[in-house]
């Protein structure tokens, strides 16, 4: 019997429908190639899969590589010939379940017919079939789940490895209802300030135990370094005064550590604060809310931030990586419901926000450029915003001498007009040809239910639909598409209502925490991933301690059961019962450990 | 048979904090064992230093308490408590002991150790009244914590303080610690072997503010150094006196640096106990090397400043001397006095008064530890009498696990 049919009836025992897809399938995706060691290889479309030197030396290295916790289920992405599953089968402990993830069905045929498996295969279990089916097959190997990834193998089907992580990702999400404990790491003034604040804000509403570092209370300090004349002083002074508030940040966090630390773009930690929170096993994670082209300083910080999530897919993700990013995602902009909504105004309000077409916003090169071009027509138009200066072709359409326009002005203006312009800022000319991000204002004046006329960005599809938003993809349609949209006045507010709802069913600030964290969860599935799930709840964890502990067991009882229980607030209940309350052995360890755990964590 | 249950009844000490108090309980073993000489006498020491208490004589068993791996456990439990890995610090305490203690002392009034003691042992005596977690405090508990408040008046030693913790007096005779022998490393086998007087210099201290000064100690060398008579000095002291040790020899002028050996960090504990027996004096702040040479018997002169008090951690045993300041930070450093009492030993009690210090001696007597001033009276009346009187009818105790 060759090496094919003896794997397949080997797989037909564990699962028979698996096999015969396999037989029906027919392979030939992988060359097989032998290696110098004379065991095959593989590789496809000229890149290999495993070494051409020796194979299983690669893969026993790979093995050694991935972590692994008790109770885990490990899910492998990347099939190629097998030989890291059959490595890592033989690292982990014989209990420990490994699922496959099968999204090609010849590749596994190609490896059926290369080598003969040993014994190990029948420790695997398959997940394959459509993407939803593989999830759910996934999901159903039991929790916690620990996701790992042979690259070479994976990145023949990594759209479809993306979809499965997105849909476990979902399910995490939907099923996460555990505390965490979360300290926000703000800037000291910019863009990413209000961001900061709607996701604090977000994070609350989804139940966890939220602290902002906020240091936007240094910000007067930190603008009057900025009219020093000597730029070298300026420079100088101001780079130490983000080290300074770097280590603030850091005192902060020594005195209640928190299970994850999130700064937002511009946050005032630099790179060796960020190594040595690593090294003290602070989990830590950056939503960097910029344009990556724009802002760079994101190269010094790669490396420091356990997971980075971004505005921009690729090359953005791929700069980051190369920088020495880790764990780099795809998190889009969003708004916050509560602070951008549908608003009804008075008359004299009307008069004095509204106008035909109107834009919000910095006075960009790209946008002095064409908005002259808005001028002399049928139509009113309102500029908001500062930075304006010298732009004079514009001075009869500034409001209020191009003065700053806060949030509540702003929302006033997006609820008064009838064609909000949404276009992103560029320091060119025209639009920008690079267009990918969607900025905070899409979201902002789709909540509003106010309609906008936006440029078209790249990563737009992936948000919203044509019939949610209207736009252009040259300046020079602008004027035209102005004056055709004035005329549509039903389909203008059936798309500004479509909109609203995409917004409120899909991208609010909680959607995005919640998928910031559940993609956080999934890849620590031992951290985030236990207290998501609710295993360190008071009644999960008194589970655990009954046969053993059951004094501690009765103790965590007395807490209520959903409630997140720590040593901390495990050794508070033991001491309030007083100095006349009898303690069990166990009672005793847990004073202990607290005793130990009270040091503050040497940080500073 | 109550004899029987006597002699199997098994006693545990406890001693959690640094090397100075360690060796400054070995009074407090020796009323325990004097007191009952049947019922053997274990010790609990953190772990770095239970190679200096095996030496302790009348000690039973030692057992290691490991700080750090404390540390580490509370660190994995927070922001994950799992009931589960008590089974391993369960494990980590039946190894220090399967069955408890009949009867546990404790000598530091901090947490850990109670809670140490309520862990290992059925009682407890020790600071507190009735369990970990009540503050009520036993009434030399109560008088220690007076003392830290007011300080002046006090006359009764830390080490027999220790003692009316575990409702003993202090022994009659301060004991001394005998060592076996033992190698030396290197050119540190010379140390006390060539004629001369060896004398002992502890550079460092626990704290910065307790530590003397670099150019105090170069003065101090240079000045014994340059005496008629042969002397050498060995520098002592633990890993992080070494940067200290080494600008203390960098400002020695080299016609003496030859007569000096450098010992910091080179040495084991009881490699330290070894040399400084091996030296006639030892000289330094109130530190555990200076204590440690004051128990294997080496003549001690102590420097006491910043909150070192003479009366409270003093050299126990019989004729050391030690310099007190009568301020935190010492102005001017009595060098030429304290050389003049080690090379003409004659000459000390004659000792003329240097500002801003006064000299006191050890002695020895059925309250312990007490120092006289040299040249005059003690401006306080000695109440140990009176206070042993007062405090040591009670004894009380707490129960331990249950």
């Amino acid at each position: 019997m060759n090496s094919f049919e003896a794997n397949v009836s080997r797989l037909a025992q564990s699962d028979a429908a698996l096999a015969a897809a396999i037989r029906q399938s027919g392979g030939g995706i992988l060359e097989i190639v032998p290696a110098r060691t004379g065991m095959p290889s593989a590789r496809t479309n000229g890149r290999w899969i495993h070494s051409a030197y020796d194979p299983i030396k690669e893969a026993q290295a790979w093995a050694e590589s991935q972590s692994y916790q008790e109770g885990e289920t490990l899910v492998v992405f990347g099939v190629g010939l097998l030989y890291h599953v059959e490595a890592l089968c033989a690292r982990l402990p014989r209990t420990a379940p490994v699922v496959l993830v099968v999204s090609n069905l010849s590749v596994l045929a190609d490896a059926a017919a290369a080598r003969t498996w040993g014994d190990w295969i029948e420790r695997v279990s398959w997940a394959w079939g459509a993407t939803e089916g593989i999830s759910e097959q996934i999901a159903d190997a039991g929790h916690p789940l620990r996701l790992v990834t042979y690259v070479p193998a994976a990145a023949l089907h990594a759209d479809d490895h993306r979809a499965i992580e997105t849909a476990l990702q979902r399910r995490a999400a939907a099923q996460a209802g555990g505390q965490l404990r979360i300290v926000v790491v703000g800037p000291i003034y910019g863009g990413s300030l209000p961001i900061t604040r709607y996701a604090v804000s977000a994070l609350e509403s989804l139940g966890h135990d939220v602290r902002w570092l906020d240091h936007s209370v240094h910000a007067t300090s930190y603008h009057q370094l900025e009219l020093l004349k000597n730029s070298q002083h300026r420079l100088a002074l101001q780079s130490k005064y983000a080290e300074m508030l770097s280590r603030v940040t850091m005192a902060q966090l020594a005195e209640d550590p928190p299970d994850l630390v999130l700064s937002l773009a511009q946050a005032p930690l630099i790179l060796p604060a960020l190594e040595h929170l690593r090294r003290k096993k602070f989990l830590t994670a950056m939503w960097f809310v910029e344009n990556y082209r724009h802002l760079t300083y994101w190269q010094q910080l790669a490396a420091g931030y356990d997971f980075w999530f971004v505005i921009q897919r690729e090359p953005c993700i791929g700069a980051l990586k190369q920088a020495g990013a880790k764990e780099v995602r795809y998190l889009p902009m969003a708004a916050d419901p509560s602070v951008h909504h549908p608003l009804e105004l008075t008359q004299a309000e009307r008069e004095e926000y509204g106008s035909d077409v109107s834009f919000v916003g910095a006075g960009y090169a790209n946008r002095r450029e064409i908005f002259p071009r808005l001028l002399g027509h049928d139509w009113t138009f309102k500029l908001w915003g500062n930075e304006w200066d010298g732009a004079t072709e514009l001075t009869s359409v500034l409001q209020r001498n191009g003065a700053r326009i806060d949030t509540v002005t702003c929302q006033k203006v997006f609820n008064a007009s009838t064609v909000n312009l949404n276009l992103h800022s560029w320091a060119g000319t025209g639009l920008d040809p690079d267009g990918d991000f969607v900025n905070p204002r899409t979201f902002e004046l789709a909540a509003c239910g106010a309609f906008q006329l936006t440029d078209r960005r790249s990563l737009m599809s992936g948000l919203f639909s044509e019939s949610e938003l209207a736009t252009v993809s040259s300046p020079d349609e602008l004027p035209g598409k102005i004056a055709g949209w004035l005329r549509e006045p039903e389909q203008r507010m059936a798309m500004a209502a479509q909109a609203r709802r995409r917004v409120l069913a899909e991208h609010t600030y909680a959607h995005r925490m919640r998928d910031l964290l559940s993609q956080i969860g999934v890849a620590s599935p031992d951290r985030i991933g236990s207290i998501l799930r609710g295993a360190r709840q008071a009644e999960a964890l008194a589970a655990t301690a009954t046969d053993s502990f059951p004094s501690l067991a009765s103790t965590l009882r007395t807490f209520p059961s959903t409630q997140r229980v720590e040593l901390k607030q495990l050794a508070a209940q033991i001491r309030s019962r007083g100095s006349m309350g009898a303690l069990s052995r166990e009672d005793l360890m847990v004073l202990m450990l607290d005793e130990y755990r009270s040091e503050t964590k040497d940080l500073v | 048979m109550q004899h029987d249950e006597e002699a199997t009844a098994r006693r545990l000490l406890i001693q959690l904090a640094r090397l100075g108090d360690l060796v400054q309980s070995l009074p407090v073993i020796a009323a325990l064992t004097a007191r009952d000489p049947h019922r053997s006498l274990d010790l609990l020491c953190p772990a770095p230093l239970a190679d200096l208490a095996r030496l302790f004589p009348e000690v039973g068993h030692v057992l290691k308490w490991n700080g750090a791996q404390w540390h580490l456990w509370a660190e994995s439990f927070v922001g994950e408590f799992q009931p589960a890995r008590l089974r391993e610090i369960e494990q980590s305490l039946a190894e220090l002991t399967t069955e408890p203690y009949t009867m546990a002392y404790v000598l530091n009034h901090h947490p850990r150790a109670i809670l140490a003691a309520t862990l290992l042992a059925t009682e407890v005596q020790g600071p507190n009244l009735r369990g970990p977690l009540d503050e009520a405090l036993s009434p030399w508990a109560s008088y220690l914590r007076h003392v830290a408040k007011t300080r002046g008046s006090n006359r009764i030693h830390l080490s027999d303080t220790f003692c009316g913790l575990c409702g003993v007096t202090p022994p009659s005779v301060p004991p001394v610690l005998r060592l076996p022998s033992m190698d030396l490393p290197g050119d540190l086998a010379e140390v006390g072997i060539s004629a001369g007087q060896w004398i002992a210099v502890v550079v460092g201290a626990g704290d910065a503010d307790r530590s003397i000064p670099v150019s105090v100690w170069t003065e101090w060398i240079s000045t014994v150094l340059a005496h008629d008579s042969p002397c050498a000095v060995v520098l002592v002291g633990a890993d992080r006196d070494q940067a200290t040790a080494l600008a203390i020899q960098d400002g020695l002028s080299p016609m003496i640096a030859g007569r000096v050996w450098d010992a910091t960090g080179r040495t084991t504990l009881p490699q330290l106990a070894a040399i400084l027996k091996r030296c006639h004096w030892a000289v330094g702040a109130d530190t555990g090397p200076l204590h440690l040479a004051a128990a294997v018997g080496t003549s001690v002169m102590g420097f006491y400043f910043s909150r070192a008090r003479v009366h409270e951690t003093g050299p126990y045993g019989q004729g050391h001397w030690v310099w007190q300041a009568d301020r935190a930070l010492p102005e001017a450093w009595p060098i030429q006095a304290s050389v003049k009492m080690i090379r003409e030993s004659a000459t000390a009690p004659h000792q003329e008064p240097v500002e801003g210090w006064s000299l006191w001696q050890s002695h020895h007597d059925e309250w312990g530890a007490i120092f006289r001033p040299v040249g005059g009276r003690d401006p306080q009346e000695d109440q140990r009498a009176a206070v042993w009187s007062e405090l040591r009818e009670q004894r009380p105790s707490m129960q331990g696990v249950q």
